[in-house]
């Protein structure tokens, strides 16, 4: 049975307990999915799945009362969070059914749409497209590409090692069991420059953020949402001026608020309107904790986050040797 | 001088007197620093200004005194946010900003010939302070006033000032209410919307002007329509967070209404009219 | 005047003339976004989509200076302290470059509320006049595109000085208001041959045939409104918001804002900044009520001032341009169409008035 079939099958078993369920429809385009909502049996009709699906429907788990009895279906990335919210105590185990498959990537639609421009085909203008094996098609003002999927991949997908739920209710279809190496050098990469260009980098990336927060909206970590700091008068830390100093503060904030607590699913930079590397920030971050505490967010329910715990001694922290 | 002005630019004031109303209400009492423009500055009973402490920000109250009255502007200020907060450490000689005045005002006009009832609870008594001076000080032009007034206790009534007037005037009755008992209070005990009640002023070329905390509002309207009043007789004045405070900044609209120009004041026959978004 | 025509080897030559004197805003493209900056030479256009951040900064900055104030201490009686503030209007003189007719006539739904018979935002206004748009034609949609659905089209020249039409080798050069022809005295561009006007009135054509069928719009305004207290259908069509601005500071027509101060020391500047009515913060009261408490109620105030609110206080008129970046740009594929025809569509369930 398609995995499809099979997930529509496990939501229609686990429905009568759950108040919703939170899936992946077709979107605007051939080239989008959209979240969707499942309340009813017939509402099974569309869903679908597959490598557009590429919002983590996990965020919309603190968005209602803890009471409410939510089913979500997660990518392997997305578990993450799922486990994450738990170890925090910010959803209720009780009250949230997953739905894992083995997830073999989602694309990173930024790359669709450079790599078909370099064909000359306007994403934007898409009428069809497809996902066959290894190679995407596409269809655009009447002319058709293929591409390669291994051009497509987001990154976060290159470097994946849980492409199975790490934590599930209901596991359809066969698990994959890889796993890709992640020695962040990316990070490395970048810190390998010399401070002046870092700083020039961020400088220019910022200064086209709009403030629109959907970097802060999408995560599901980012849980003020509606009393966060950024916008808030009272206390007043961040200015409304949107000028760079503002923007990066903002970053700062962000990234600092999810050190040792981002799964690293990559929302906040997908959700980016304007194309803003923002996950660089946090996987600076992960990639101290990793370091320090030999942790990686959201991997076990009952493991206790490193910035949320003390020990009088730390291994890798010297605090009193001076 | 241009033809029409910045709109966002205030005037200068300088803060006369500080009245400490209630434990959480303070009244200034402002003069513009231009004294050309505080001799021709005119406004309706009703209108609201934009208060600025610069550096903290503005927000808006409604002018508490009448423009028959003309010596200041008074604005009386309930603790409540970041402005009102810094509002709250002014002394006299300090210096403010103000934008006035802002949006429409109470339809005296057509009230005229008419016997008034007011009904004002807590910090709601402002805008109706405004208006009950402008028609004493037009007495001749309404019929019978009355004036229900009440507070959670004895300390949260403002203008303590104005009530030994307003309680011997031949011309106009009086009636102060607080919640519960409190020791050496002379007047009634009970919610407003009951007192009313116990009031029963007859609805006939009457017209009832009531504003205060929402929950009394509620119940007044309610009280109101018991005793007969139409919703064109009942008028209110609104409150909504506001910036601009002309129409453009986007925030105090209810559907197609924008309460800093098109408000405050609204009959509740045109409330009614409006989406369901107080 | 009549037309031009602008060889694709002229654009930079034509670029560089604007910009004499001028700052001209062109798409380029920044880590795959496709943002207005300042042109300068070596600056390379992108003109073959539209850009993802609207010129609306050109016009309505996010962030603009409204005034300066300072506090001084009478050294007589250091009690005394004056204050003084400073009115600061800026308007550099601008041309827009290379947007689309969507970006341009956004600039009309400002209009009818920043520059009235009874209100001047001197701000807006003052950058209004010293702003020139020289807009590139469409030819082909993006599939959330839907101007012809709002009262527009994809070679629609209101709001813009000077429109530009793709035909061979080029682009006719037109202007469409009165401001827009001494933007056309320009070395860079020749008289336009016959053939030329031709084929931009045949592209003209074919780019209004590409669009999607247009559906009517109007009808959402008494329909809006009939829903205002249908939270049920609200609930729905929010379900999948994140509550981001993205959708609003990415609008063309969006033009609400906040005003906040600035002090550091004795003086200051008291701001005004984009806003955004999908934020809890927007409406949010002192006392802590707040009018628009949850995303459904915010989403229903986006939808409803653009397609019913606006239109009924400017007789007609919708606040949207049919850009589509709402849509595209959405982290979670918002589809403001979708819920407009739903609105029309759907039954109302009858909710009373508390």
């Amino acid at each position: 049975m398609p995995i499809l079939d099979e997930l529509k099958a496990a939501i229609a078993k686990r429905l009568p307990e759950l108040d919703v369920v939170i899936g992946w429809g077709k979107g605007f385009d051939a080239l989008h999915h959209t979240p969707v909502f499942i309340t009813s049996e017939a509402d099974l009709d569309k869903l679908v799945l597959g490598p557009l699906s590429v919002q983590n429907l996990a965020t919309y788990l603190t968005r209602y009362p803890k009471t409410k009895k939510i089913g979500v279906v997660v990518k392997g990335c997305d578990s993450r969070s799922v486990v994450q919210l738990l170890q925090e105590k910010l959803i209720n185990r009780e009250n949230v059914v997953v739905f894992g498959f083995p997830c073999e990537g989602v694309v990173d639609l930024e790359k669709v749409k450079r790599a078909f421009e370099d064909q000359g085909m306007e994403a934007a203008r898409v009428s069809e497209a497809s996902f066959q094996g290894d190679r995407c098609t596409l269809t655009s003002g009447g002319k058709a590409g293929s591409l390669p999927m291994a051009d497509l991949w987001a990154d976060k997908c290159n470097r994946c090692q849980y492409h199975d739920a790490v934590i599930s209710d209901e596991f359809v279809g066969q698990r994959l069991e890889r796993k890709a190496e992640d020695a962040y050098a990316d990070v490395a990469a970048f810190e390998a420059k010399p401070l002046a260009e870092r700083q020039a980098f961020w400088q220019e990336q910022m200064s086209r953020c709009i403030r629109c927060y959907a970097c802060r909206n999408a995560c599901p970590l980012c849980v003020c949402r509606d009393q966060c700091i950024a916008q808030t008068r009272e206390p007043n830390w961040v200015s409304q001026r949107t000028g760079v100093e503002e923007k990066f503060m903002f970053q700062m904030i962000h990234a600092s608020h999810l050190a040792g607590r981002c799964t690293e699913c990559g929302e906040c930079e997908r959700a980016c309107p304007v194309g803003i590397p923002i996950l660089l920030l946090k996987r600076k971050n992960n990639k101290e904790i990793l370091e320090l505490f030999d942790y990686r967010a959201g991997i076990d329910p009952e493991a206790k986050p490193p910035l949320l715990a003390f020990k009088v001694e730390e291994e890798k922290i010297n605090e009193r040797g001076w | 001088m241009t033809t029409m002005m910045n709109p966002y630019l205030p005037e200068i004031a300088t803060v006369l007197e500080v009245i400490q109303e209630t434990p959480n209400i303070k009244t200034f009492r402002v003069v513009l620093n231009n004294k050309d423009r505080m001799a021709k500055f005119k406004y309706e009973p009703g209108q609201v200004g934009q208060l600025s402490v610069f550096g903290v920000g503005e927000a808006t109250f409604v002018i508490n005194s009448p423009p028959t009255r003309m010596e200041y502007l008074q604005f009386s200020v309930m603790l409540t946010g970041e402005v009102t907060s810094m509002l709250h450490t002014l002394s006299p000689g300090d210096q403010v900003g103000v934008r006035a005045p802002l949006g429409n005002w109470f339809p005296y006009e057509s009230m005229k010939g008419k016997n008034i009832v007011f009904v004002g609870g807590g910090i709601g008594m402002a805008p109706l302070r405004t208006l009950l001076l402008f028609m004493l000080d037009n007495r001749k032009d309404y019929k019978n006033i009355s004036l229900l007034y009440g507070a959670r206790s004895p300390e949260d009534m403002a203008f303590k000032y104005d009530l030994p007037d307003w309680s011997t005037r031949k011309d106009m009755t009086t009636v102060l209410t607080i919640d519960r008992e409190a020791p050496g209070w002379e007047h009634k005990v009970g919610l407003i919307p009951n007192v009313l009640l116990e009031m029963n002023p007859s609805p006939k070329k009457t017209v009832a002007i009531t504003c205060g905390p929402p929950i009394m509002i509620k119940f007044t309207l309610q009280a109101l329509k018991k005793l007969g009043f139409e919703d064109d007789q009942i008028v209110t004045t609104l409150e909504k967070r506001m910036k601009c405070g002309v129409g453009i900044c986007g925030r105090c609209n209810i559907g197609t209404k924008y309460v800093c120009v098109d408000g405050p004041v609204f009959t509740y026959a045109q409330l009614k009219e409006l989406p369901n978004e107080l | 005047m009549s037309a031009k025509y602008l060889a694709q080897g002229d654009l930079s030559a034509w670029l560089g003339a604007l910009a004499q004197g001028r700052r001209v805003l062109v798409p380029v493209r920044e880590n795959g976004a496709v943002v207005f900056r300042p042109y300068g030479p070596g600056t390379k256009p992108v003109l073959t989509r539209q850009a993802d951040s609207p010129p609306k900064e050109s016009v309505f900055p996010s962030t603009e200076r409204l005034m300066e104030f300072s506090y001084s201490k009478d050294a007589e009686n250091l009690g005394k302290v004056a204050l003084d503030i400073k009115e600061t209007v800026n308007a550099p003189a601008t041309v827009v470059f290379g947007g689309r007719p969507c970006d341009a006539r956004g600039f009309t739904v400002f209009d009818r509320v920043y520059d009235t018979k009874t209100i001047r935002d001197p701000y807006y206004a003052e950058r209004r006049a010293s702003t020139l748009f020289v807009t590139l034609a469409c030819d082909t949609p993006e599939t959330t595109c839907f101007c012809n659905s709002v009262g527009s089209s994809p070679v629609d020249a209101d709001g813009s000085d000077v429109l530009l039409t793709p035909v061979d080798g080029g682009w006719l050069v037109e202007a469409v208001s009165e401001r827009g022809k001494a933007l056309l005295d320009a070395p860079a561009l020749k008289d336009a041959t016959a053939a030329a006007q031709d084929q931009a009135k045949a592209a003209k054509e074919a780019a209004e045939a590409a669009m999607p069928p247009a559906w009517d719009a109007a009808p959402a305004a008494a329909k809006l409104l009939e829903k205002f207290d249908d939270m049920g259908f609200w609930d729905d069509v929010s379900a999948k918001c994140i509550s981001c601005g993205a959708c609003t500071y990415l609008c063309p027509t969006c033009y609400c804002f906040t005003v906040t101060d600035e002090r550091s020391g004795m003086k200051g500047e008291r701001i005004r900044t984009w806003d955004t009515c999908m934020s809890f913060q927007f409406t949010l009261e002192a006392s802590g009520h707040n009018p628009r408490p949850t995303k459904a109620h915010r989403l229903k105030n986006r939808v409803g001032h653009k397609f019913s609110y606006y239109p009924d206080i400017h007789k007609g008129p919708i606040a949207c341009c049919g850009c589509g970046r709402c849509i595209k740009l959405c982290p979670v594929s918002v589809d403001i169409r979708e819920i407009v025809r739903l609105a029309m569509e759907l039954p109302t369930a009858t909710a009373g008035k508390p």
